[in-house]
């Protein structure tokens, strides 16, 4: 087995020894730092855009606070005006039935005042007619001449009865 | 040593330029011409990827934060925030053995991780670097490691030896793991590939089939091995902390 032939161990020891040494110091003082600087700056990235990214979802969540909150004010007061409306026409209609009320009233005062003016009126007329008629016929049938206030006597004295 | 088509053919070692160093011989050879191009591929692909450093990655650079991230991830998991120091070493030893194995599965390219001297080495840095940890962390409590609280008395005899010769044989069993299976690995490949040419008409194309399908197997094992090499040495690092 040439592996186990010591002709040339010194000389492939003294060729690793140089080949690795220099390969562990060039990776340690080269590759690698350079290797871990890119790695490190991309985690700085990272991180950076992370915390950006925070930072932005915060304002964004206080500005959905603040439209929440001027919703909730908007929303208070529409509720408060409506209520406000809401009451005054209320009242409106209330004074406006009152008023109505009172013109009906007075109407329906003034219309029975009415009636029972033209009722008396009527039966004025009515008593009179009677009274002529009364005479009329008193003279037509006797020649008995009744005076008005005769007639007028008896009229009175049977109000009631044909009424 | 071995005969001309020996499937152990390919671990052999040719020297590309003969080099000598206070007496020792420490030619260029094609092991260490996989380790330079090893090495090459590493810091080419994890530098020029990695150039433009740009927030969004183009696919390769996100195939270098992957590895980045996979080696970190799996120090955390096992050691915790004191793995942190340990990264480079840990990602440097990844990378070095699953490119290693991933170069050797070129054809006609060597495996360096193919050999136990080399795999004996790395496994061999761990051991030391985390028993030096081991006492750096703990002092002479480190000792207290090869006791196993809860146990009855009279079997302590019995497992402190256990537990020594467990530990002492760590640097072993990591390097023999890593060595045994690229060898058995690239001598099956070697093996069915013999008989591709030997087997007469048309019957070549099976085991060509089966080729096919172990270098599948094989590059999964390149990748586990190199996992598994890794993930024992964060373990032994947690170890050197945690005694127990």
């Amino acid at each position: 087995m040439p592996q186990l032939n010591p002709e040339f161990f010194v000389s492939q020891l003294f060729w690793l020894a140089v080949f690795f040494t220099f390969l562990l110091v060039f990776l340690w003082r080269v590759s690698l730092p350079r290797i871990a600087t890119v790695l490190e700056k991309r985690q700085n990235k990272i991180d950076e855009n992370l915390s950006s990214a925070k930072e932005l979802q915060e304002q964004a969540m206080e500005i959905e606070k603040k439209i929440n909150d001027q919703i909730n004010k908007a929303k208070l007061e529409t509720d408060e005006k409506i209520k406000e409306t809401i009451n005054a026409l209320q009242q409106d209609v209330s004074s406006h039935l009152s008023s109505l009320d009172k013109d009906l009233e007075k109407k329906v005062s003034d219309a029975e005042k009415e009636i029972l003016k033209s009722k008396d009126n009527q039966m004025k007329n009515i008593n009179n007619e009677i009274a002529n008629i009364t005479k009329l016929t008193v003279g037509k049938i006797t020649d008995i001449e009744l005076s008005d206030n005769e007639i007028n006597k008896v009229i009175e004295s049977h109000k009631g009865t044909f009424n | 040593m071995a005969a001309k088509d020996s499937p152990l053919k390919q671990f052999e070692i040719d020297p590309i330029s003969n080099i000598e160093l206070g007496g020792y011989n420490i030619s260029f050879t094609n092991s260490s011409l996989a380790m330079l191009i090893t090495v090459l591929v590493i810091t080419l692909f994890l530098t020029l990827t990695v150039n433009t450093r740009s927030i969004i990655p183009s696919r390769m650079q996100l195939i270098s934060e992957l590895m980045y991230n996979f080696i970190a991830q799996l120090l955390s998991d096992t050691v915790g925030d004191n793995g942190k120091r340990y990264f480079p070493f840990v990602f440097s030893l990844f990378m070095f053995v699953l490119i290693g194995n991933m170069v050797g599965m070129v054809p006609y390219q060597f495996t360096f991780t193919s050999h136990i001297i080399v795999t004996f080495a790395l496994a061999a840095v761990v051991f030391i670097g985390v028993t030096i940890l081991g006492f750096i962390n703990h002092g002479i409590k480190f000792f207290t490691f090869f006791y196993i609280p809860g146990v009855p008395f009279y079997m302590h005899p019995l497992l402190i030896p256990i537990e020594v010769i467990s530990y002492l044989s760590r640097p072993i069993s990591l390097s023999v793991r890593l060595f045994a299976n690229m060898l058995a690995g690239h001598t099956l490949l070697k093996v069915f590939a013999g008989f591709v040419v030997s087997m007469p008409f048309f019957t070549g194309v099976f085991p060509l089939a089966f080729i096919v399908a172990l270098t599948g197997l094989e590059i999964l094992i390149a990748f586990l091995q190199a996992y598994v090499f890794a993930i024992l040495t964060c373990l032994y690092i947690n170890d050197a902390y945690h005694l127990h």
